[in-house]
């Protein structure tokens, strides 16, 4: 146990991140007062904030041999959270970055919407170092409260508003039974400290109460992992937010949401239920009613939603397989779909913003007038379709290979046989891209959303060609879950 | 240097030269074609060193490198060549080099073509040469995506349905192989994926855990040959393939099926394969016959020639069946010899298909009269497939036939019997073709021109050679498969 002044040290990058999005604002509001044209676009404010993200992701570097508990053990630094902090600043940069563009008719909110995704990733953060109920709780609100304003941020476009309103309901009804499901689980056990409730578990027996409270304590992680029976929301959410943010909820949301989910659930593996199949048929109920959902879009974002369902249930494979080789290979999972699906996302808003549609059968032909754009949303689909030399191939491999070893050959079965008809719609995107004649007037691509297109798909390869460590990063987040 | 980086270059620079020129700008495009003739020049140098350097008295493994790649998931960069391999990295640099010169005339994205062109170089290579099982994979894999959109964007007219055919069928196999790989690693609970190292455990598996896993890799084996009746991808990618990418399609990828089948099973499955043997020869000669009757009743000539491939393969299929020596040497040859031969076929339909644009084969007639040298390279190239005396296509069928009488009795005989089927295809063919009524519409047809003959040519004087000294090939061959007919015959 540190000493609190010595435990803030331990929480600067959090501090950076949180006063990035305050000096955001500050600098804006300066600006505004000091200028004639209060509605230019202002992409630096932008590049301070992926700045501050970055000076963050430095100071989460240095401090990655730490392994420690503050405050009472409601704040927890291990590897585990080390890879998700890193995880959630490189997404948040990414975004910011693919964010400036879109913005046109908002530049002169723009200082607070990079300010709401700087915070909504310092929400992210903390939940991954998050280690006591009522911490997650609040850590909660802090991610989810900018998302609302973030999704509706497109406030005349009636898709926005109907998404924003959506998810505002989601949230309420989600943290309702999260806070439910907390006060059961403290009132059964008498503690809301992780590690507490994991040494009274080992203990103890399995009372209703208890197991409502955890029932309703895993609802509510599964609104956010987007996991089926809790993902019907998604597709109207992801195709009404602006493309960014629904580049953000498609990977940082979920994955503060599996965060979360890992340290409570590994603690309560004592509980003796049938975990295997708990996950393994939320695992293959995601895949197969996503990828079944995905076949009939016709809109790249709602395919993009319903394949993040099925994205969703290949990494609950991972974490069904429940060893710790399972848990590395889910977090390996997350890193090469991370880098994935925020390339897509960036093709399809470059895509976007030169056609205004976001219908796939708009995309005959756009791989002449687009090539580079073009074969970065291939390499992404290809990925995200498991396709080798690419991220997701590793990715889908090291799932099945530590499902299999689990035994849970079914589920390995289920999860191949969703591969092949994943790829068939993915596919169906790139034929679009490529064979129709179109229109043959170029796209221009802003250098930052190439740059952004750059980083990922250099991500996609390095991980897909070098896994090595990667892989040696998720091993030693998972082997900290489990105490090693 | 040390052989073993030349052969991992063989797989590198065709990849590197594949970026370099994806990144050409769009003003440069006319050095795309230079540079993919650099690069598969170079590697078909690499890999003719490597054959000189080759000690063909070491019947295992030779030139091997190994490199960390993944330690963690006990997968390593393990490359290495046998008498196995080595003729068929020869024949996919030799052919690769072919296909680019053959490739003069792709004006539409020039850029990308060559860049995918030098991907499924490095992909075939890397199957051939790669010692360790998801390395393998891998590659197996990598060769799909480029020929996937290399039919999808330069195709004939029906290239959507035949690349998603191809792309379905394929895929359908690798994932049951990779169900078969995952499964051999859990099975024998061995912390690598190295073939090598994997073998003798994996050899020790019981005969029910051998037969499941060899059936799993085999089925995706068996698409790639393609043995009837998985063979239905085959004339529809052949079909709507640009001419280059036939060359490749029929010379070298249908060959990473069967040569799979002699990596897999008796190296690594011997209990496995031997329990499917039976299975195998019968479609093997199933795949003859079929495909031979198939090629008699087509009336188009690519079509014709990609029926043929399959009654060929079948050839190839059935020496491996067989197991004894004189079998699998003459299916190896046959492999190589089919690759020159098919590619030889392939370059003449696309300069026929060029000139007419139609391959109908009653659109042509008496073209010997107007394009002599064209038409009598056609003359040539059936005669070799055929198995004239002389020509490799004859070496490999013959061995193959005397190889399997002693397991296989009727198969061999029914085997011996079909080559009459396939005379009588192709002289029908040629007949059609080659001779008889100068066909009007074909009169100003012109001859063959350099560039034709720069890649065609080069094939015919391989095919004498062979069939003439054939030891140049097979002394490179021999040791390793008498190491696998002994693994078989124990």
């Amino acid at each position: 146990m540190a000493d609190p002044t010595v435990a803030l040290t331990f929480l600067a990058p959090e501090i950076i991140v949180a006063l990035t999005g305050a000096l955001v604002l500050v600098i804006d509001l300066i600006w505004i007062r000091s200028t004639d044209a209060p509605n230019t676009p202002r992409p630096w404010l932008a590049y301070l904030s992926i700045a501050g993200l970055g000076l963050a992701a430095g100071a989460v570097i240095g401090l990655a041999g730490v392994q420690t508990t503050l405050f009472e053990g409601i704040v927890i630094l291990d590897p585990l959270s080390t890879f998700f902090k890193l995880l959630f600043l490189a997404i948040g940069m990414i975004v910011l970055l693919i964010s400036v563009d879109p913005l046109p008719g908002f530049s002169k909110w723009s200082a607070e919407f990079f300010a709401l995704i700087v915070w909504c990733t310092l929400g992210n953060m903390l939940l991954a170092s998050a280690a006591e109920l009522f911490t997650i709780f609040l850590c909660l609100q802090l991610t989810s409260l900018p998302l609302i304003v973030l999704i509706g941020y497109a406030k005349r476009d009636p898709l926005s508003s109907e998404a924003s309103l959506k998810y505002l309901l989601l949230v309420l009804v989600s943290t309702a039974v999260l806070l439910y499901g907390m006060t059961l689980v403290y009132g059964a056990l008498g503690t809301s400290t992780i590690s507490e409730i994991g040494k009274v578990l080992a203990e103890q027996r399995l009372t209703p109460v208890l197991a409502l409270g955890l029932v309703l304590l895993l609802t509510g992680f599964g609104f956010k992992i987007t996991a089926v029976p809790f993902q019907y929301w998604v597709p109207d959410v992801y195709e009404g937010a602006p493309s960014p943010v629904t580049a953000f909820l498609s990977v940082g949301s979920k994955f503060a949401g599996f965060a979360l989910a890992l340290r409570i659930i590994v603690t309560g593996l004592d509980i003796p239920l049938n975990w295997h199949l708990i996950f393994g048929v939320m695992a293959a109920l995601s895949m197969t009613l996503g990828n079944l959902g995905a076949l009939r879009q016709t809109n790249i974002k709602r395919m993009l939603a319903y394949s993040g369902i099925a994205q969703a249930g290949y990494l609950l494979v991972g974490l069904a397989a429940l060893s710790e080789m399972g848990i590395a290979s889910l977090l390996f999972y997350t890193a090469a779909y991370g880098f994935a699906n925020l390339l897509a996302f960036t093709a399809v808003i470059v895509f976007a913003n030169a056609t205004g549609s976001y219908e796939i059968s708009d995309y005959a032909g756009l791989a002449r007038r687009a090539p580079l754009a073009s074969f970065a949303l291939t390499v992404a689909l290809l990925s995200l379709g498991g396709l080798p030399l690419l991220a997701g191939f590793m990715a889908k491999f090291y799932v099945f290979l530590f499902a299999a070893q689990a035994g849970l050959i079914w589920l390995v079965a289920v999860g191949v046989v969703n591969s092949v008809i994943a790829l068939y719609y993915y596919l169906r995107v790139i034929w679009q891209l490529y064979v129709p004649e179109g229109s043959l007037d170029p796209i221009s691509v802003a250098p930052r959303a190439g740059l952004a297109m750059s980083v990922c798909a250099v991500g996609v390869f390095a991980i897909g060609v070098f896994p090595e460590p990667v892989l040696r990063a998720s091993q030693m987040a998972a082997s900290a879950l489990f105490g090693g | 240097m040390a052989m073993g980086t030349v052969l991992a270059w063989t797989i590198l620079l065709p990849l590197v030269g594949g970026v370099a020129i994806a990144l050409i700008p769009q003003s440069g495009s006319k050095f795309a074609r230079p540079v993919a003739l650099l690069v598969t020049g170079v590697v078909l140098a690499m890999a003719t060193w490597l054959w000189i350097s080759f000690n063909p008295a070491d019947p295992g493994m030779q030139f091997e490198i190994v490199r960390d790649w993944v330690p963690g998931l006990g997968t390593a960069f393990h490359l290495g060549v046998d008498g196995l391999s080595l003729p068929m990295l020869f024949l996919t640099a030799f052919l690769s080099l072919l296909a680019v010169i053959a490739s003069a005339r792709i004006s539409e994205f020039t850029r990308e073509y060559f860049t995918l062109i030098l991907l499924l170089e490095a992909g075939l290579i890397g199957v051939f040469i790669a010692l360790d099982l998801i390395l393998f994979y891998v590659f197996w894999e990598v060769v799909l995506i480029p020929m996937f959109f290399l039919i999808n964007i330069w195709g004939g007219p029906r290239r959507r349905y035949a690349a998603i055919k191809f792309f379905l069928y394929t895929l359908a196999g690798s994932l049951a192989m990779l169900g078969g790989i995952i499964s051999l690693f859990l099975a024998t609970g061995a912390q690598t994926f190295d073939m090598i190292a994997l073998a003798p455990q994996a050899a020790r598996l019981s005969l029910a855990a051998q037969t499941a896993i060899f059936t799993a890799i085999a089925f995706a084996l068996a698409i790639k040959v393609p043995m009837v009746p998985l063979h239905t991808w085959l004339p529809d990618a052949h079909v709507e393939a640009p001419t280059a990418v036939s060359v490749l399609l029929a010379g070298v990828l249908l060959k990473m099926g069967s040569y799979g089948f002699l990596r897999f099973g008796p190296q690594l499955l011997p209990d496995g394969f031997e329990r499917l043997v039976p299975l195998i020869a019968l479609l093997g000669v199933v795949s003859i016959v079929y495909g031979a009757a198939c090629a008699l009743v087509q009336t188009d000539l690519k079509k014709l020639i990609a029926y043929s491939s399959v009654s060929h393969m079948g050839y190839v299929m059935l020496g491996i069946a067989a197991g004894t020596a004189a079998g699998v040497l003459g299916a190896s040859v046959q492999m190589f010899s089919h690759g020159l031969i098919a590619g030889m076929a392939f370059l003449l339909v696309g300069a026929y298909y060029e000139r007419a644009h139609t391959r109908e084969i009653s659109a042509f007639g008496g073209t010997a009269r107007v394009a002599p040298i064209l038409a009598g390279t056609l003359v040539f190239m059936s005669f070799a497939s055929l198995g004239l005396p002389g020509m490799s296509g004859f070496i490999g069928e013959f061995m193959v036939v005397t190889g399997s009488f002693g397991p296989f009795t009727t198969y061999s005989a029914i085997a011996a019997f079909a080559v009459v089927l396939t005379a009588g295809y192709l002289l029908w063919m040629l007949r059609r073709v080659v001779f008889g009524q100068l066909n009007e519409a074909r009169a100003d047809m012109p001859d063959m021109t350099r560039t034709e003959a720069a890649a065609i040519f080069p094939l015919c004087i391989a095919t004498l050679c062979i069939g003439v000294f054939p030891q140049v090939l097979v002394g490179v061959m021999e040791a390793s498969v008498e190491s696998v007919a002994k693994i078989l015959g124990a």
